[in-house]
This record gives structure tokens, sequence and C-alpha cells, in this order.
């Protein structure tokens, strides 16, 4: 990508303060850059510093060391925080604990109002972006009343509504079953087709192969990076890890043990069943002939 | 029988009943002048005829909202006992205070005069409206609308530093996770009962026999809270919350004809209240 | 097969009966779990996957049919409830939040005490258990319990459970929210479990390779009433179930399935990636 990175993370370290002589490292020397229209996951296990480098991303957390910059600005820059956060918007893990208001249109007006956008305007956008994440028909439900796939959309609505450049979902869909997980990546993969830069913090593998590059944290540094299929390919330096891969990858690895022609670096589920017509097909003929 | 752990489920917060009524659809920053204006005319008449005159109103109300009369007296039940033992002290203990009228017992400190009685049957009378008023309140007006009409009433007092947004906005969050902690709670006291525990296994009142025994759902609930508190902080900075910046609004209300004849009805009444000499 | 340990019949229940808001959420449930079996309990939420596992253990009293565990009978107001608490360890989600003594032992100790034992007892019970869910007693017994890390909490809640030594282990989505690593050691000390305790389990989950995995035997709910029973293979190997219910697929079973659309001869029952691959061997190797 020839382009300029919306974000721009250089060379960053954190460490969380315990008390006044101890400090707790957790991200060393992190560098990573995220462009425009880009789908990145960031994986590793709890612990690895992946979800505190996610929070770098629009200055929820601001470096010891290094920079990271959105657009071009500091986001130690107080003064001009409020260009950031509406550039990077953040979904969190935990449905109930981002929703502010009694009920889903206030919910979804509340940073529009911290941005002073105006009202007219405010009920415009807050049409489109419920519209977007297909929660209309609740604008006027209370919040406590809806499943937490439908949170999480609302809270995906309310940050659509600040006309972001980038989405950063931090675990967003590991307090969810697979139902609401489904929700949430369909209204992720719509709104990455229209454009929007995702950046995914995750622990399912699933999520990570839709991603255009993955990224993988180990003890506060980036360990692995690149696109699914070359990171999946690495599965024994990923069980090191602690981390899963694929079934489609595990599978193919099983079957390329035993067959080596059979392709190892497998991703996907429909790959798995390409690459077996490959291999049959000739055999059918040759049976049929 | 299996009701013991049914907290969430029991709970209503602004018991919000849509009938759609005129009184439902009143600009709620008008509903609630009206509501003070009317509660401080409670709270100055005095007479006998005058609290009539507010009760017979306050009964009529519940019929333009069209709610049924037996919520408003659902919530006097509750409220009984606390008149009961209020009207007793009054009767034994005002009569010296109150005093004027005819005395009709005089026994040691105990002074039953008409005034004393007066006193006490006017006060039930105000216990009463003002469990009516706020009743058809609440029922008729949304959470929401009321901290949205509360924070414009109190508008004005942003001028002397009174932190009006973030007062409406300490008082949204709170009404907001009211259920979640209703339910939190409710999880938390099953837990414990499942790991031997004593409350759930008798009867209700057993919960309150020692705090110490109440040490298992309380801390671990305060530290919820607390994460929640924190988790809520991330999410709402994330969303560009300055604390005390200026934000601008997306409900705005407009007055209409109806909601200044509404004041203006709520007015006449208390001018009515407070002229009635009886 | 042993005799049913567990033995649900036609469990009807109501919240909020008598109210405009009354909502039906069990249905005449019925399902039994033998002695030393682990059973799963999969539906979408709100299908009255927990209304049922509270009545295991009398939080719920049987409003209809009946509940009987190792002998109690739920519905019988009479049945010491004590009793039947410690014989069914129910551990909800995320049991890591009911952890409130400050150090690691002494909440493990809460429940063993509240039964009146001896401090001796207490302790080696506590010793027990911590050894059961992988924490080493003399290491770990006087840690502060808030500086542990999700996964660690998780342990010591079971632990606390698993301390009144019950004779059922009922947990409900008993890996939600903990990363692949502290999941595949949860699975596994859960698994021990059953295998080498002979601890009757019944959990519930959403997530499917989990299921596969460990259940023996799956009951399906859906709108308060079980939709299917059966083993996983069953259950997987009825795409009809799965789309009719949003059960996710596990993905191995998803490939078999996408293989059979295209007129492949394999069983789609075969849910763990080895027999996936295996299915898929047979294929080639032909």
């Amino acid at each position: 990508m020839t382009n300029n990175p919306i974000i721009r993370v250089e060379d960053i370290s954190f460490s969380y303060k315990v008390n006044q002589d101890q400090q707790i490292p957790v991200l060393k020397n992190v560098s990573l850059d995220v462009y425009p229209g880009e789908y990145l996951a960031i994986i590793g296990h709890n612990g690895s510093g992946k979800s505190t480098l996610s929070k770098h991303l629009n200055g929820i957390l601001t470096p010891s060391e290094g920079g990271v910059y959105v657009n071009g600005i500091d986001t130690r820059d107080r003064m001009r925080l409020h260009e950031v956060r509406s550039k990077v918007g953040m979904v969190f893990q935990h449905p109930d604990n981002q929703i502010v208001a009694t009920i889903v249109e206030d919910d979804v007006a509340f940073g529009l109002e911290n941005i002073g956008v105006a009202p007219q305007e405010m009920k415009e956008r807050i049409d489109a972006s419920l519209a977007v994440v297909g929660m209309s028909e609740f604008r006027h439900r209370p919040p406590h009343h809806l499943s937490g796939g439908q949170k999480q959309r609302i809270a995906i609505a309310g940050i659509l509504a600040m006309r972001p450049q980038c989405v950063v979902l931090d675990e967003a869909t590991s307090m969810l079953d697979s139902y609401g997980r489904q929700e949430i990546l369909t209204v992720i993969r719509k709104l990455h087709e229209e454009g929007m830069t995702i950046v995914t913090v995750t622990h399912h593998m699933s999520e990570v192969t839709q991603a255009d590059r993955v990224v993988v944290m180990e003890a506060g540094q980036i360990v692995l990076q690149g696109t699914p299929r070359e990171v999946f390919s690495h599965q024994a330096r990923l069980q090191e890890l602690h981390l899963d891969v694929p079934d489609a990858s595990r599978i193919a690895a099983y079957v390329h043990a035993q067959c080596a022609s059979f392709s190892v670096d497998l991703i996907e589920n429909d790959e798995v069943v390409e690459e077996v017509n490959r291999h049959s097909i000739p055999q059918a003929e040759a049976s049929g002939t | 029988m299996s009701a013991e752990f049914e907290l969430s489920r029991n709970i209503t917060i602004g018991q919000y009943l849509p009938t759609e009524s005129v009184v439902h659809r009143l600009d709620p920053r008008f509903k609630l002048a009206a509501f003070v204006i009317l509660i401080l005319a409670i709270a100055i008449c005095n007479t006998y005829v005058g609290n009539l005159f507010a009760l017979v109103i306050c009964i009529s109300m519940f019929a333009v909202a069209k709610i049924p009369l037996h919520y408003g007296i659902s919530g006097i039940k509750p409220a009984i006992p606390f008149i009961i033992i209020l009207a007793t002290l009054q009767l034994l203990f005002y009569g010296e205070i109150a005093n004027g009228g005819t005395v009709y017992v005089q026994y040691g400190f105990i002074t039953i005069s008409s005034e004393s009685i007066r006193l006490v049957l006017v006060s039930a009378m105000r216990f009463v409206e003002v469990i009516f008023l706020s009743s058809v309140l609440t029922l008729s007006t949304s959470t929401t609308e009321l901290t949205h009409g509360m924070e414009r009433l109190l508008g004005p007092l942003h001028k002397v530093k009174f932190p009006v947004h973030a007062f409406a906005l300490i008082i949204t969050i709170a009404i907001r996770f009211v259920p979640t902690f209703a339910m939190e709670m409710e999880k938390m006291m099953k837990a414990q009962a499942s790991r031997g525990a004593d409350f759930g296994t008798g009867e209700w009142w057993r919960i309150i026999r020692r705090t110490k025994d109440m040490l298992p759902i309380i801390i671990p609930l305060f530290n919820v809270a607390l994460a929640r508190a924190e988790d809520l902080i991330l999410a709402m900075e994330a969303r560009c919350y300055t604390p005390g910046a200026s934000r601008t609004q997306y409900t705005h209300y407009k007055a209409q004809g109806k909601d200044y004849v509404a004041l203006l009805t709520s007015i006449v009444i208390s001018v009515i209240m407070l002229v009635i000499p009886w | 097969m042993n005799r049913s340990i567990v033995e649900v019949s036609d469990l009807s229940h109501t919240y909020m009966q008598g109210t405009p808001l009354a909502h039906r959420a069990l249905n005449r449930v019925s399902m039994q779990a033998a002695k030393g079996e682990c059973i799963a309990i999969i539906g979408h939420t709100g299908s009255g996957k927990s209304t049922l596992i509270q009545h295991l253990n009398g939080l719920f009293r049987p409003q209809a049919g009946k509940v009987i565990v190792n002998g109690l009978d739920v519905s019988d107001p009479k049945v010491d409830i004590k009793l039947l608490r410690r014989q069914v360890g129910l551990v909800f989600q995320n049991p890591e939040d009911q952890l409130f003594e400050k150090l690691v032992g002494d909440d493990i100790a809460y429940g063993p005490f509240k039964m009146g034992l001896p401090l001796a007892e207490v302790k080696e019970r506590v010793e027990w258990a911590m050894e059961l869910v992988g924490l080493s007693f003399e290491e770990m017994k006087d840690r502060p319990t808030f500086a542990l890390s999700g996964g660690q909490k998780r342990k010591i809640a079971l632990a606390g459970m698993l301390a009144l030594r019950p004779k059922v282990l009922v947990l409900d989505e008993p890996t939600a929210g903990l990363d692949p690593r502290s999941r595949q050691e949860l699975l596994q000390r859960i698994r021990r479990l059953n295998q080498e305790e002979r601890l009757t389990v019944i959990f519930v989950s959403h997530n499917m390779e989990e299921v596969a995995q460990l259940a023996e035997r799956v009951y399906v709910m859906a709108l308060g009433q079980i939709a299917c029973e059966g083993t996983p293979r069953q259950i997987f190997g009825n795409q009809e179930i799965l789309r009719e219910h949003h059960i996710g697929t596990p993905e191995a079973v998803d490939i078999l399935y996408k293989l059979r659309e295209q007129g492949y001869g394999v069983d789609p029952g075969a849910f763990l990636p080895e027999e996936a691959a295996a299915e898929i061997l047979k294929l080639i190797n032909r």
C-alpha cells in the first residue's frame, strides 16, 4: 500500500505503574502502521499486551516512550484528542459497560453531543448509523432488554455516527454467543467492504481469517506478522504461544502429513474442499476410464 | 416458593405506563414545572377544603392520564404505617406547638386541640396527594424524559457554575444501571447460595440477620461495580466525553399550546388551594 | 450404564407467573444424567438452559414436574436444600466475580466452613480441591485473590465449589471470555474431573468445539423445550437440526458438509479435526 497510514505507532513502550518504584512493562518497542481500508487482526493470549496496544490507537492510553500518530496528530496532544477519537472509534469487550443512556437513540447521540454536532445533523447521523447496524426499529427501546449482540451493534452505531475512519474492536465479540458474534461479524464485514479501516483484537480464529493482515503479540512485542495464510503456516510457533489455528489449517496439516501433495497453507473451509477436489478429481477420472 | 431470588424481575423503576394520554404527551419540562408548583402548593396549603380540593384534582388527574387509580392506591399501601406513626406522633406531641383552636383533651404534656387534629388530618391528606401526584408523573413520563426535563429546567443554574450536564448524566447512568445491578445481585446471591451461603434457604428476613453474612455478596458486587465504572469511563472517554466541556443536545423539546395550558392550570389550582380560607 | 443421578421429568417454569409479563421459560422438559456422564446443554440465548440448570440445585423449585438429584426430590418442600446444594455444585458464568476473600485459600474454604466442618478437614478439602484444578496449595493458598489472572481466578472459583465434594458438577459457560490457553487448560481439568474423579458433569455452552471435545451426550434446547438429544456425532451429523436451531457447527463439521454437498461420501459426524482429516484421507488415498 502506497498511501499514508491512518495510524502510525512508532516504537512505543508502555508500563503500568504499580507503585513509586515498581513498574510492569506491558509494551516494548512496538511499531505498527494501519493503512486506510485495511482489516487488521491483533492476536495473542491474555497478558500479551494486545489490548494495551489497541487502547493506544485512539489515545485512551499514551505511550511512555515513542509516539502514536493518528492522521499525523500525536495522541498525547490533549488539545486535539477529540479529532483523534472521532477518527478512531473503539468498541469494548463488555456489551453492558459501554452504553450510557436509558434509550438506544440517546446512546448513539452521546458521542455526537460530546463533539458538538448540531441537533438537526445529529438526527440524520443517528438514522444512518442505526440503519447500518440494522437496529433502526430499536431506537426507542431501553438497552437492558437487548441481547448482547444487539448491544454491541448499538455501541458500533454510536461510533459510526461520529464518522470515524477506523473502528477498533477490543475483544468486542468475546462475551457473545455464536449467534451474537455472527451479527457483529456481518456488520464488520459490511463496513470493511464500504472502505472502513478495521482493527480487531480477538481470540476467535474465524475472525482472523477474514483479515488482510494479522499481528501476533507475545510479552509486549510483535512476534509474527503477515497475511492470515502466512501467520497460520507457523503452526508450531503459534502452538508455542498457546494460540489456536483455524480447524481448516489443522485438518490440512493432518492430511498433509499423510499425503505430501495436499496443500498445507489452507485457512478457510472452502479451501479445504477445493483442495480435496483437486486431489480426487483426477483419481475419479482415472477410475472412470 | 421459587420467588426468593427473583429480584430483577420485581424491580420497576420508572414504571412508565404508556397510555398515550394528553398528560403523557406533555413537554417534560412543563410537566415537571407544573408538578413542582403543585407540590409547593400542597406543602403550603393547610386547610381542609383546600386539601380536599387538591385530592379531587389528583384523583381526576388519573382519569385524564388514563391510568387506573389502583396504581396510585398501591403506591399508598406501603406508606400507611408511616402515615399512622406520623399521625400518632403529631397528635401526641404537636398540640403544644399548634396552639389555637379549641382544646379537647389536656392530659400532662398531651394536648389535643382542633388545631392539632387539623394538622394530623391535613398531613395525612398531603401524604396521599403527594403520592398520587408523583405516581401520575412517573407513570406518564419515561425516565429519559424525566432526566431531560430536569436537565433543561436546571439549565439556568449553569450560569452559577452548577454542573447541570454532569448532574443529569449521573442520574441517567444511575437509572441505566439499576436493572444491570439488580441482575448482578440476583446472580451473586444464587452463586454464593450454590456454594454454601445461607440465604435462599429460609425466610427472606434471614438474609439480613447478620451483616457478616452479606459480605460474600456486598464485596463482589462492589468489585463488579468498580470494574463496570472503569469500563464505562473508558468507553465514554473513547467517545470524546470531557467532563465539564460544553456539549450539544440531541433531544429538543418545543413547547406547544397544551403545555402552557397545563402550566397555567397548575398555577390556577395552586392559587385556589391557597386562597380557600377553611 | 448406571442408574440416573439426575432425573428431570416434565419440568415447567414460568417467570412472573400471574402477571401480564409472565414468560414461560421451561415447558415440560425431561432429561437424565447417568452417574459419571458428561452432558452438554446447548441452545440459543433464552432457550431455557439457565433456568433448567438452576433447578438442579434447588435455586428454583419445580412449579410443575419433578427434579430428582441423587435421590433428593427438589420439589419436596421438606428436602434438605443445603445438602442438595452440596451434592450439586452449580458454577455460574464468570464465577471469578464471586470471589470475596482476600486470600485464595480462605475463599476456597468458605463453603466447607459453612458446612461446619472441623478446621483439619476444611484444610484437607481445600488442598484436595486446589490440586484438582491445578493450583499448588503451598504456593497459592496465601496469595491475594485480586492480583491473579482471569483464568486463575476462575480455577479458584471452581475449586471453591469442588471443596464441597459435589457428586454432580454443573457449569454455565465454563470457558466464556478465556483466552485459548486458559480455555484448553480448564477443559482438560473438567475432563479429568469427569473421567478420573467420576464426577457427573453437566455443562451449558455455545462453543461447539468445546461440546465436541467434552460431551458424551448433548441436549439441544429451544423455546423452553428439549428439541433433541443425542451423542455429539448424532447431533453434528444432522444438518437439519443444526440449521433449525441456529447451532453453530464445529469448523470440521462444516467442511465435511461442504464435501458431502459435492457428492463425497463422508461422515459429517466426524467432528474432531483428526477425524475429519481421516475422512478426507479416505477420499484422496483411494
